[in-house]
């Protein structure tokens, strides 16, 4: 007989307290005096003796249960050093985990660790039984729990690395379900990887089950073949001739000890390439090359940057989608009777690279449907609106268009378009005595989110010698108030656009904020909130999710899909026309379109992690010990005619449970005895 | 003695005595044989035998010898014949109680002990007796005679004093100094017993029957207290024997029956023994007021008077 956790043992010195108390009690007991026990002394013993006897029985009854409860806690097991004989060599769960990522395709690792998977499959007993799992930022189980070898070999010989990079812990997690699941003793998982450092974070909960053991494969070796990799690119945007153009520059690394000479690396656009420039950096080096701009003539341009062949085909290659810049469009309306009150708004919007603004002046006669249309914002700078146009500008509103009114001395709003987030009253003066100042900032909201940190712009300064007296309604938002009290800025979100309403003029007849320095920042912020504009990423990473709805890829036509770099149709809509996001696993571009013909079309450039290119390896006893919990745990526990764990041993003999029963049922048997006992 | 009789089972309205432990707080045991003794003659404010022991009884012929100041000279003078006048009782009679103050009689549950108690009792009823000119004496005893004041006139005082200063210290037994004292109560008198009884029924009479062989009047008080008679603990405890320090285990709630029915019989065979060596035999509870003892004794009183 053994104990897995003896320790428990310990607690027998509890057994000591029932006895303690009853001898205290004895101890303590009461003398009461009395004249003489002339009678007592002939009432028979018979009484007392039984109880005593009685007694006795209860305590050695609770003893026994405590001492059953804790022997149960000790996890006793049969000790049979032949346990393993018995069973046979055969019976071992063998999970194999077989590195994909893309960095096993460095020089010949891909095909020593598939020999390492079929010698893996090759050792198995007539017994054993094993599964097979690919994994690399995920884990894929292309052959569960069978004893077939041929099976087994099979489903991993045609597999190639993926793009992807690695991580250990979805792996560990599919191998502990397996051997979860498994009724064999013998649990082993065979981690045959070349072990990146970067692929393991030391996940939590990737502990195997008691008794498991891991078996690390390194496929490793020397990092001698050149290696370089492209990392980034950056984009900067200039204008040439009214012509927007881009210059790209790469950043590219050599992970290998051996430095890269004579290399090239191409700038490819449309997939011709444009520029070669050469490519030399030193062992473990980078560099930076920038190549010519070029034109950026039309949406979705497919821009790649490729780096001579070398060991690792799968880093040389970042592609990057590059659009023409798309301005924010503005359309402003004007009351007309005030000259250049709009001077420095054009002035603010007329700066600006990213975004860019397209400002469109318009009295507020003039406003036509279709510049309505092409516009992301409408800015009412102090606008008499008449009903027409507001009913217009509500529905703009409510299509998604933002909306800024400057409300000065005669700024009006239809009651009949109810867009406003609040009501118009009179012209409160503050030229006599203190101006008025803001006060009260919301730096929470986006539009005020990037004043938020001390010296990145301050309102204080901002005099205020009149503004307009306005309500917020119940469903809007103050952003900002003035000193008094008043909202300066107030939001209401209506229908999928957005209002914003400045209580006080952009020009200098009440306000000197248009000479401050936070003017011009304040406005941009502004019209890109109410615009709702982000910038398109140029590239995504493969693992990523792409999701269509919330990307300015939204396409019109029902139906819609993806297609992938390899030429695969991914349907990105569900049987109840629900959006479905895009998981990225392939390296290239995937193009997102409808199905009509002219349906527009969205491209993603989708790249490899540049971090699994550094193949610096990590030691494999690491995760040896965070799965199975124990540092020692090696390979060199899964030889045949091992003799059982005692853990395993333990498992399979279960002696606590019928302990704990025993235990339990004594206590039982206690109330009852007690319960008797007190009647009697 | 028909007013002793008919109050015997209860206390006299307007004469109510106080609690015995009350009693047993006042230090002088003259002022409580006082206060309960006074209360208890205003109670029988009509007693007919007060000073009935110098009644005239009868006459008798003179006899030579006979103290010639007794001689009735009216009847003489009407008779012409000498006639000698007899009177009812000899007043002096001697009157003893023989206290045990054995170390179980030092037990009280209920504020008062047994020993306070029959202090108590001896003083009142040595004080009733000094009220009629009888002789007042005591003696104490445990397993041997203690102290001995004898029966006389003028030693009241001696006999509280005795009372006061009495302490319960040694274990007891009746047959020792009660045959001591047997043979030294040679004249007859009144003999008042007051113990707690912890002997054999057989044991008790053999030891006390002795007292009444030449002419004493005997009377008994048994006197136990209160968890004597119903063994009313609750808590399981280990039960010391007062006087021999002996320990017992016991389970009150087991026991209280069996007890109780074994002071029972205990009680009935000293009643049925006493009863039939013509002894008066009184059970006192210590928690219960001392009336009922000092009508037991002048009922043992007025029987005496009664038979000669």
């Amino acid at each position: 007989m053994a104990f897995l956790a003896p320790l428990f043992f310990v607690g027998l010195a509890a057994l000591a307290i029932p006895v303690l108390i009853h001898l205290t009690q004895r101890e303590k007991k009461m003398v009461q005096q009395f004249p003489s026990l002339m009678f007592v002394r002939r009432i028979p013993y018979q009484t007392v003796r039984r109880r005593k006897i009685r007694d006795l029985a209860l305590l050695m009854v609770r003893l026994a249960a405590l001492a059953l409860i804790i022997a149960a806690f000790a996890r006793p097991f049969l000790w049979r050093p032949d346990a393993a004989t018995a069973i046979g060599p055969g019976a071992r769960e063998v999970v194999v985990l077989l590195d994909q990522s893309y960095s096993m395709a460095y020089g010949d690792r891909w095909d020593r660790a598939k020999a390492a998977a079929r010698d893996a499959i090759n050792g198995l007993g007539a017994s054993d039984r094993a599964s097979v799992v690919l994994f690399s930022s995920g884990a894929d189980i292309t052959m569960r729990s069978t004893g077939e070898r041929d099976r087994l070999t099979a489903s991993f010989e045609a597999a190639t690395p993926t793009p992807a990079a690695t991580r250990y812990g979805p792996a560990l997690k599919v191998a502990g379900s397996i051997l979860a699941e498994s009724p064999l003793p013998r649990r082993e998982v065979i981690l045959i990887s070349d072990f990146q450092r970067n692929g393991w974070r030391g996940e939590e909960g990737s502990r195997l089950p008691a008794g498991s053991t891991v078996t690390p494969v390194m496929i490793g070796g020397p990092t001698d073949a050149p290696d370089a990799a492209v990392t980034s690119v950056a984009l900067a945007r200039s204008t040439f001739s009214e012509q927007e153009r881009v210059t790209l520059t790469a950043a590219v690394a050599n992970r290998s000890d051996k430095p890269v000479v004579n290399d090239t690396i191409t700038l490819e656009i449309a997939g011709r390439g444009v520029q070669t420039e050469p490519l030399n950096i030193e062992a473990n080096g980078s560099a930076s090359i920038a190549f010519a701009p070029f034109t950026v003539t039309s949406r979705n341009m497919r821009v790649s940057v490729r780096a001579g062949m070398d060991a690792l085909a799968f880093d040389n290659l970042f592609d990057v989608v590059v659009s023409p810049a798309v301005p924010v469009r503005i359309v402003e309306v004007e009351g007309g009777t005030r000259a250049g009150s709009g001077l420095y708004l054009a002035r603010a919007l007329s700066i600006g690279d990213a975004p860019k603004f397209e400002t469109v002046t318009r009295q507020a006669t003039d406003v036509s449907d279709d510049d309505l249309r092409r516009a992301s914002v409408v800015l009412l700078n102090d606008v008499d609106v008449s009903v027409g146009l507001g009913r217009r500008l509500a529905r703009f509103v409510q299509d998604g268009g933002g909306l800024f009114v400057v409300a000065g001395p005669r700024a009006t709003w239809p009651q009949e378009a109810d867009v406003l987030p609040a009501t118009l009253s009179q012209t409160i003066d503050r030229s006599r005595g203190e101006a008025g100042r803001i006060g009260g900032i919301e730096y929470g909201h986006p539009v005020f989110e990037v004043f938020r940190a001390p010296r990145t712009g301050d309102f204080a300064p901002s005099r205020f010698y009149a503004y307009r007296s306005v309500t917020a309604l119940p469903m809007s938002q103050v952003l900002a108030r003035f000193d008094g009290g008043t909202p300066a800025l107030v939001e209401r979100r209506v229908g999928s656009g957005r209002v914003l309403l400045f209580a006080s003029t952009f020009d200098l007849s009440w306000t000197d904020l248009p000479l401050k320095p936070i003017f011009l920042p304040l406005i941009h912020r502004v019209i890109v909130y109410l615009a709702n504009y982000s910038e398109p990423a140029p590239w995504l990473t493969i693992g990523q999710v792409f999701d269509p709805a919330a990307s300015s890829a939204k396409s019109q036509a029902a139906g819609r899909l993806a297609l992938s770099p390899s030429g695969r149709r991914l349907p990105l809509e569900d049987e109840g026309s629900q959006t479905q996001v895009l998981e990225l696993t392939e390296q290239g571009f995937y193009e997102i379109r409808g199905q009509s013909a002219n349906s527009d079309v969205t491209v993603i450039a989708s790249n490899v992690d540049p971090a699994e290119s550094d193949l610096t390896p990590m030691d494999p006893a690491e995760i040896t010990a965070a799965a199975t919990g124990n540092a020692a745990s090696n390979g060199q526990a899964a030889e045949s005619n091992v003799p059982l764990t005692p853990e395993a041993q333990e498992r399979t003999q279960r002696l606590w449970w019928y302990l704990l029963c025993a235990g339990i049922l004594l206590l039982g048997t206690d109330t009852l005895l007690s319960n008797w006992l007190s009647k009697a | 003695m028909s007013l002793a009789g008919g109050h015997a089972q209860g206390a006299i309205p307007g004469a109510r005595f106080m609690d015995p432990a009350v009693l047993a707080r006042i230090g002088n045991l003259e002022l409580v044989a006082r206060a309960v003794v006074d209360g208890f003659i205003n109670g029988m404010h009509k007693a007919p035998y007060f000073g009935a022991s110098v009644d005239f009884a009868e006459h008798r012929g003179y006899v030579p010898g006979d103290d010639i100041r007794r001689v009735d000279w009216k009847l003489w003078a009407r008779t012409d014949r000498y006639y000698v006048k007899e009177y009812e009782a000899e007043s002096n009679s001697n009157f003893s109680v023989l206290l045990d103050v054995s170390k179980s009689m030092n037990y009280g549950s209920t504020g008062i002990t047994k020993l306070d108690y029959a202090r108590i009792l001896t003083a009142c009823l040595t004080n009733l007796v000094h009220h009629q000119r009888d002789r007042v004496g005591l003696v104490t005893f445990d397993n041997d005679v203690v102290s001995f004041v004898p029966s006389s006139a003028k030693h009241m005082e001696v006999v509280l004093h005795t009372l006061e200063n009495v302490t319960a210290g040694r274990p007891g037994s009746l047959k020792k100094p009660l045959q001591k004292l047997a043979e030294h109560f040679g004249r007859r008198g009144m003999l008042v017993v007051i113990s707690d009884f912890y002997e054999e029924p057989d044991a008790v009479v053999d030891a006390i029957a002795p007292l009444r062989f030449r002419g004493n009047d005997l009377v008994v008080f048994h006197v136990l207290d209160k968890a004597e008679l119903e063994f009313g603990f609750s808590d399981a405890s280990a039960f010391e024997d007062l006087e021999t320090g002996e320990q017992m285990p016991v389970v009150p709630e087991a026991f209280r029956k069996e007890y109780q029915s074994l002071v029972r019989a205990h009680l009935d065979a000293l009643q049925q023994r006493f009863s039939a060596n013509r002894v008066d035999y009184t059970v006192l509870d210590t928690s219960k007021p001392l009336d009922h003892a000092l009508y037991r004794y002048l009922s043992s009183r007025s029987r005496m008077m009664k038979v000669r």
